[in-house]
């Protein structure tokens, strides 16, 4: 299997790299750009990117190596696309539907290693940023998961360790039935255990905004006052305001907080039938980040079928009442109301404060969280249709290696220890 | 005194490791002289009268499948056998069988008279070793054996020492030498040891147990054979029964517990934790209102009643004392009292994956020796120490498991990777790769090894293969071949399994948990007469019927076996320089410098080594390559 990452620091930049590796690259990389054709080695070239929907979400350029002129010695392709955390991540997830898996720490250097690819003071270099690396990996892991969310995994890890430690027991050593309600016992506890797993992967997608910021787009048919919204927003001329219908052409963005919470704004073109080359790749580019956005202000009315994301507001209110349905009324000119904006932006991205909440914050966690949670789904199957105990040992270590990714390692006599400790062994 | 000849190879214990490793090490044509203290203990099973077990049956069966001895020598005093865990998954069915234990010894020392195995009553007191390697061995009389290679499997005897009560005996055994001097020799040559304890319970009179009380417990209905190369098999289904302790059992050990050896503190090694002496299991699991004793018979009708449950150091008034409080053995007598013995072992991480030392060539370490406990994990590392000093003579290259190969590679990986402080048993939860290390399926992964290693004759060699090729095809044909709902529709209504809608192949059917190739009607199946004609026709339905059902996991471990089997290549040097890795932690370079992997996969096996000291390692390892090819 493909393995993939960012190489470029996660954050907001202009281009990111993302980097896939393995013999099946290519063909992860023709089903994200729906592209046939052979990939040159060293050419780079320019294509879409297709979510699963099949809506295009970024343009990139990407440069396919051949195998084994490459810096792993596998079939690499390198993608630079547009520097969103957004985009990024779906990109990263997008791979990984197509069976990619999320590259770890030092992977690619790893890779190339063991594929013969680096000269002596090329890998004592690369020593040092592997040590360096750990050790930041290892504060960056913490931190990341904060206190919350470790000290629940580990609680989370050592029931599932106790039900383990049961079935091995019944296993390994009990030929009689000491364990009545084994079965029952083991059911119950691995469906708390799921839901628990369940909430923090809930819990990502509020979390990953606190990090990497949430992707908030205005909207609306030309001269709706989007740009004038913006800059009151900003709370600086940014964008270029006029009476001219059609006068924001590119996207234009700036980072800002509200209520905390880190947001990428964005102005676009307003949608409109337009002869204008230049505004009409604008137009094209407003429709893209609409896709890719996590939550869009709309200056438009609320049709009948509102969209999930959106928040419909009726701007310029100085100038007489709205008619037709809206979310909410402000005026971008004096400023009117633009707090209530702003809190129904914050309030549509969920965003959960209670800073003691378990939050995972990257995608690789959340993989995790994801695989443990199909494992004991597994083993939740066994348990309740053919009482297949050792399957049900099989995915239950499964979770906790999983989770022992995010946290530390158990080893198999963690689980002799339980053993030991909760039952009298031996006839 | 006349001198003694050159043996190719001088093995040192009797017991289930040193018969192994000798008869092994015969097998491939090395001369071989086998030395013990006591020529006529050859072969002595000391505790239980039982081979096989959970995880244990397994082992025997790869040790067969190795040319080992074990199975086909229990087969032929099999008393009762029984297929352990049957109600649970197949991967953890363990076939254990009840052993006549006085036959057992002289089936052994029956084999080696017809055999080319020297043996020699005598106590080997040190090594003689020159340029770091053996070339003899001493006797306590100063004799020298030349040899060229040394197995130790010293069993329980090194400075032996029995506890009953407050009472301390020096000995190996029951009434048996200890040994002195070897520890000594090997702690003179850099080698670090320890102490650990283990125990056996009391054996009694079978005429003083009121049997009537007791619940009988008879092996299987339809028994199979531990060995593949067992021809006729017919045990005689002796019962074992079961008594259990009361409170007034509990109350009087708990009473006692001055008297016990463990307790008082006169015993200061650790003892296995799974094997808990009564005292033990009374004052942990106080919770508990009884526990099981199993009586066995020691042999057929045998006067000996050997009391499964009851392991003890305490006193032996105690014990017969509380013994007596069980309903049904209030009038018992001993033949002997239970007891608990301290020996030395050698902390294993001193050796290779082959059981030779790193330091001393020419020297293995096999069973006890080593730290481990049981008649099956002798028996298994016996084999190997025998086999692999065999190809140590030879000058070629040694067999090698790896941890999905078989419950043998983790037992020698787990000894050579992490220190044990207590005697080390095996456990199917130590295996990562449990389901695919099934007893049904030993043949199949170990075969190639006997063939490459030539460690059985032809003719087993070629049933197992047809066996192996036949289970194939069953797979093959279950995979290939249609049902159509009209088929079986009916039969699934019957067992309230969901029908079938349109022709599907019988594979997903068998995949089903509760259907199996028996509920498929033959002339469906249409298994060629060729196959049906094998005498192990059950087996292999059996064992393609579990390849099926087994499949979608079977498939995720060998995906992850794939995976790591690169790092199990990379060959770590013996002389490694650790200390010029700068970017190791310290922690993780004394791991490494005290354990010395052998290679990548065996540095990461090791508890608290991070993937980063891992890919630090590869570095390096890659630096000092190009160094060396430089030069």
């Amino acid at each position: 299997m493909p393995f993939v990452a960012c190489s470029t620091p996660l954050g907001t930049s202009g281009i990111a790299v993302v980097r896939l590796s393995g013999k099946n690259s290519f063909d992860v990389f023709k089903k994200i750009t729906k592209t046939n054709a052979k990939p040159v080695h060293a050419v780079s070239k320019k294509y879409k990117v297709y979510d699963k929907k099949g809506d295009v979400f970024d343009e990139i350029v990407a440069t396919a190596y051949l195998s084994p002129k490459t810096y792993t010695g596998e079939n690499m392709v390198e993608i630079s696309c547009h520097g969103n955390p957004v985009i990024i991540s779906k990109i990263l997830e997008i791979c990984c539907s197509y069976g990619c898996t999320l590259a770890e720490p030092g992977e690619f250097t790893k890779t190339a290693f063991l594929n013969g690819k680096l000269d002596i003071s090329e890998a004592e270099a690369v020593s040092d940023i592997i040590h360096a690396k750990s050790v930041e990996g290892v504060k960056l892991g913490i931190k990341n998961l904060g206190g919350g969310v470790s000290k629940r995994i580990k609680k989370i890890k050592a029931s599932i360790l106790s039900c383990l430690a049961n079935i091995e027991f019944n296993l390994d050593i009990s030929e009689e039935d000491l364990q009545p309600n084994l079965v029952k016992d083991s059911l119950s506890l691995v469906k708390r255990v799921h839901k628990k797993i369940e909430y923090i992967a809930k819990s990502f997608k509020s979390s990953s905004f606190l990090v990497s910021g949430a992707s908030v787009v205005i909207s609306g048919p030309p001269n709706a006052g989007k740009s004038t919204l913006f800059n009151r927003m900003v709370g600086s001329n940014r964008a270029i305001v006029t009476e001219i219908p059609g006068t924001t052409r590119d996207v234009v963005e700036k980072d800002i907080l509200i209520d905390s919470i880190p947001i990428n704004l964005k102005d676009t073109a307003g949608i409109r039938d337009s002869k204008d080359p230049v505004e009409k790749v604008g137009i094209k580019k407003s429709k893209e980040e609409l896709v890719v956005a996590d939550v869009v202000i709309c200056l438009e009315e609320k049709p009948k079928k509102p969209k999930k994301n959106h928040i419909y507001v009726f701007n310029k209110i100085d100038l007489g009442p709205p008619s037709g349905e809206y979310d909410i009324s402000i005026s971008a000119k004096n400023g009117k109301n633009v707090e209530g904006l702003n809190k129904k932006i914050s309030s549509a991205l969920a965003v959960s404060k209670s800073g003691t909440e378990a939050q995972i914050t990257t995608l690789r966690q959340l993989h995790l969280v994801l695989k443990a949670k199909k494992s004991l789904e597994n083993a939740r199957k066994h348990l309740s249709t053919d009482l297949s105990l050792e399957l049900v040992a099989e995915e239950l270590s499964q979770t906790i290696s999983f989770l022992d990714m995010l946290t530390e390692k158990t080893t198999k006599d963690d689980v002799l220890d339980v053993v030991f400790s909760s039952f009298c062994v031996g006839k | 005194m006349k001198p003694h000849n050159k043996y190719d190879l001088v093995v040192v214990g009797g017991g289930h490791a040193g018969v192994e490793a000798s008869l092994a090490a015969v097998n491939l044509g090395l001369k071989t002289l086998l030395v013990s203290m006591d020529e006529k203990s050859v072969g002595r099973t000391s505790c239980n009268p039982a081979i096989g077990g959970l995880a244990k049956g397994q082992m025997v069966k790869e040790v067969d499948v190795l040319g080992g001895v074990m199975g086909f020598f229990a087969d032929q005093c099999t008393l009762q056998s029984k297929t352990l865990n049957k109600s649970k998954g197949r991967s953890v069915w363990s076939p254990r069988s009840q052993i006549d234990k006085l036959k057992y010894e002289s089936v052994v020392q029956e084999y080696i008279k017809n055999s080319s195995l020297r043996v020699l009553g005598g106590e080997v007191v040190s090594v003689d070793i020159k340029n770091n390697t053996i070339c003899g061995v001493f006797l306590r009389d100063n004799t020298k054996i030349p040899c060229s290679s040394v197995v130790l499997t010293c069993g329980t005897f090194l400075n032996g020492l029995i506890h009953i009560g407050e009472e301390q005996i020096k000995a190996g055994r029951y009434g048996e030498e200890r040994s002195e001097g070897i520890t000594e020799c090997l702690i003179s040559l850099g080698f670090s040891s320890g102490r650990l304890k283990t125990g056996t319970p009391p054996r009694i009179k079978k005429n003083t147990v009121d049997w009537g009380v007791g619940e009988a417990g008879y092996g299987d209905k339809n028994p199979k054979p531990l060995s593949y190369r067992t021809a006729r098999f017919n045990p005689k289904d002796e019962p074992c029964y079961s008594f259990r302790t009361n409170e007034k059992t509990h109350s009087l050990i708990l009473e006692n517990l001055s008297s016990s050896a463990m307790y008082s503190g006169n015993v200061k090694s650790t003892g296995p934790r799974y094997c808990p002496s009564i005292e033990d299991k009374v004052y942990k699991f106080s919770k508990n209102p009884s526990h099981v004793l199993q009586l066995e018979p020691e042999w057929s009708n045998s006067e000996q009643i050997y009391v499964n449950g009851f392991s003890t150091s305490l006193s032996e008034d105690v014990q017969l004392k509380c013994l007596q409080t069980v309903k049904g053995l209030e009038n018992v007598e001993f033949i002997r009292p239970g007891y608990a013995i301290e020996y030395d072992f050698f902390f294993p991480s001193q050796l290779k994956n082959t059981l030779e030392s790193k330091e001393i060539n020419g020297l293995f370490l096999a069973g006890q020796i080593n730290g481990t406990s049981g008649y099956e994990e002798a028996s298994a590392q016996g084999l190997l120490a025998g086999i692999n000093s065999s190809m140590y003579v030879k000058n070629k290259n040694p067999l090698i498991l790896k941890r999905s190969d078989a419950y043998m590679g983790v037992l020698i990986d787990d000894l050579i990777l992490k220190d044990t402080n207590e005697p080390y048993r095996m456990f199917t939860s130590r295996a990562e790769y449990r389901l695919q290390l099934r007893s049904s399926n030993a043949d199949q992964r170990l075969l190639q090894y006997s063939e490459d290693f030539n460690l059985l004759n032809k003719k087993t060699i070629d049933t197992l293969a047809k066996k192996i090729q036949h289970t194939k095809d069953v797979v093959d044909l279950l995979e290939k071949t249609s049902i159509k709902p009209k088929q079986i529709n009916k039969t699934l209504k019957k067992m309230g399994e969901s029908s079938i809608k349109e022709s599907i192949k019988i594979s997903s059917l068998i995949k089903r948990p509760t259907f199996f190739i028996k509920n498929v009607e033959q002339k469906i199946l249409n298994v060629p007469k060729t196959i049906t004609q094998n005498n192990f026709i059950d087996e292999i339905m059996f064992e393609a019927e579990t390849i099926i059902k087994y499949s979608g996991y079977i498939n995720r471990q060998q995906d992850e076996i794939d995976k790591i089997a690169v790092y199990e290549e990379k060959i770590i040097p013996n002389n490694f320089d650790y200390d010029i890795i700068k970017s190791l932690s310290n922690e993780s370079r004394e791991k490494f410098k005290k354990i010395r992997p052998q290679t990548i996969g065996q540095a990461g096996r090791i508890d608290g080594i991070r993937p980063s000291d891992i890919s630090i390692l590869l570095v390096y390892l890659k630096r000092s390559f190009h160094v060396k090819q430089k030069k």
